[in-house]
């Protein structure tokens, strides 16, 4: 179980301390006003990086479900966990801050007719419900492979949903990335990207924290149960 | 391994014939919930298409979790799971056949239901009958395969029929999006999106993704 190592704490910890306001200070008083939105449009620079992490964060935790149903590590289902978990997280933040955007530049709090806010709505449900199950069976085996079948399970619903939620295609969500690059000046670029690597560090910050203290309560109950002369 | 899921779903039918339990309810069931939709949209004021293929929608996957949260209680309640589990089968097996038993109660569920959603919002036109048909096949494949992971996964749990719905209808989404939109491209009208493959490839390909991620995944359920 330790063959895997410790997350690094410190290098996400300075990434993320220097990065997340850096991107406030760029946002705020390096780039423009966009022309067609305005200032509600600075809100870009929190919403879309948090969402992209939040889709990193789910993704990680399938693949270390798949690396649990295949290794038996349980080192890797608490990876898988910790990865749901931190998507949840700022999954919120992202139907936070998502309705704020729409409200300012829709004039509506929510659409129904937009894909991507929907296709994280549906994500968002599913991934809640993960803990629902994994809390509601007992510590074992069993517990860490359900878990692991079921964060594995919304691969194929992140997909799908895309392609389902098209059907109303009402092209109000701004398509800043399209194929032809990216339809953006270079300032609005770079403060995005640094976002984005704020963000992410801050993810890896998140679950490196939450992991050490899973894992330092699994060591808990195991010296307990040595102390108490039961086999481990 | 196909043999012994056709023999594990035809035990669950046969039972089923005997007993009695799951799909009388499923078929009440599922009349409840059409009249309560139809009431709770006013549909009385003239149904439109969009509003019949919803409430013929929703009645279905509720029906369909009903179902399933029976999907491994005469396993679970008789100690015969251990026994299944201790028998030189596949867990793919177990978890295919009581797919296959879901699909047959949908099935039987649908041959009252959707006859008698016709009756009652369509006296004159309604959908061209194939479309319709068939997207109702290709979803009861989908929701059998994934419900019956999910209640599979489900099974150990405490809260198990409350985590149920909980685990299914998320996954359900994108069938009902689906489904909705061929019923209603089955009026003759623009039901839009899902560009090339229409609403029922999707469907097909979301049956061929699920039945891949759940094949692959099945042996790690029904606990040790």
């Amino acid at each position: 179980m330790r063959a895997l190592g410790r997350p690094s704490t410190t290098v996400p910890l300075i990434l993320s301390l220097i990065l997340v306001p850096l991107m406030v200070v760029l946002a705020f008083w390096w780039t423009g006003d966009d022309v067609d939105q305005g200032f509600s449009q600075k809100i870009f620079y929190l919403h879309v990086p948090v969402a992209l992490t939040s889709y990193a964060a789910f993704g990680y935790g399938a693949f270390c479900a798949a690396m649990y149903l295949w290794r038996r590590d349980p080192e890797w289902d608490l990876r898988s966990y910790v990865g749901v978990h931190s998507g949840t997280i700022f999954g919120t933040l992202v139907l936070l801050t998502g309705p704020i955007w729409a409200k300012a530049s829709w004039g509506v709090w929510w659409n129904w007719g937009d894909r991507q806010i929907n296709v994280f709505l549906i994500l968002f449900l599913y991934y809640c419900a993960y803990f629902m199950l994994r809390f509601s069976l007992d510590e074992g085996e069993r517990r860490r492979s359900a878990s692991a079948v079921y964060a594995l399970l919304g691969v194929g619903l992140i997909p799908l949903s895309f392609l389902a939620v098209r059907i109303a295609e009402t092209l109000i969500h701004p398509t800043v990335f399209t194929s032809s690059g990216a339809a953006m000046p270079n300032t609005f670029l770079v403060t995005f990207l640094v976002g984005l690597a704020g963000m992410l560090s801050l993810m890896a910050l998140l679950m490196a924290v939450e992991l050490r203290g899973k894992r330092t309560a699994m060591r808990v109950l195991e010296l307990q149960r040595a102390a108490r002369g039961e086999d481990a | 391994m196909i043999g012994a899921a056709l023999a594990l779903a035809r035990v669950k039918l046969v039972l089923e014939l005997r007993r009695r339990e799951v799909v009388f309810a499923m078929l009440l069931f599922v009349a409840a919930t059409i009249v309560i939709v139809h009431f709770a949209l006013r549909a009385d004021e003239g149904a439109g298409p969009r509003a019949a293929a919803g409430m013929l929608w929703a009645a279905v996957v509720f029906t369909a979790v009903l179902g399933l949260l029976r999907a491994f209680a005469a396993e679970a309640e008789e100690g015969a799971l251990d026994a299944l589990l201790l028998a030189p089968v596949d867990r793919a097996a177990i978890w295919l056949g009581s797919a296959l038993a879901q699909f047959g109660f949908l099935v039987v569920v649908e041959l009252v239901a959707v006859p008698l959603w016709w009756l009652l919002f369509f006296q004159e036109g309604g959908p061209e009958p194939l479309p319709v048909i068939a997207a109702l096949l290709l979803a009861n494949i989908g929701i059998a395969l994934v419900g019956t992971l999910a209640a599979g996964l489900a099974l150990g749990a405490r809260t198990r029929d409350v985590l149920l719905p909980v685990l299914v209808l998320p996954l359900a989404i994108p069938l009902v999006l689906a489904g909705v939109t061929a019923t209603y491209g089955a009026f003759g009208e623009e039901g839009g999106g899902f560009g090339p493959l229409g609403p029922l490839g999707f469907l097909a390909l979301y049956d061929l993704i699920f039945l891949a991620l759940a094949w692959g995944t099945s042996e790690h359920l029904l606990g040790d």
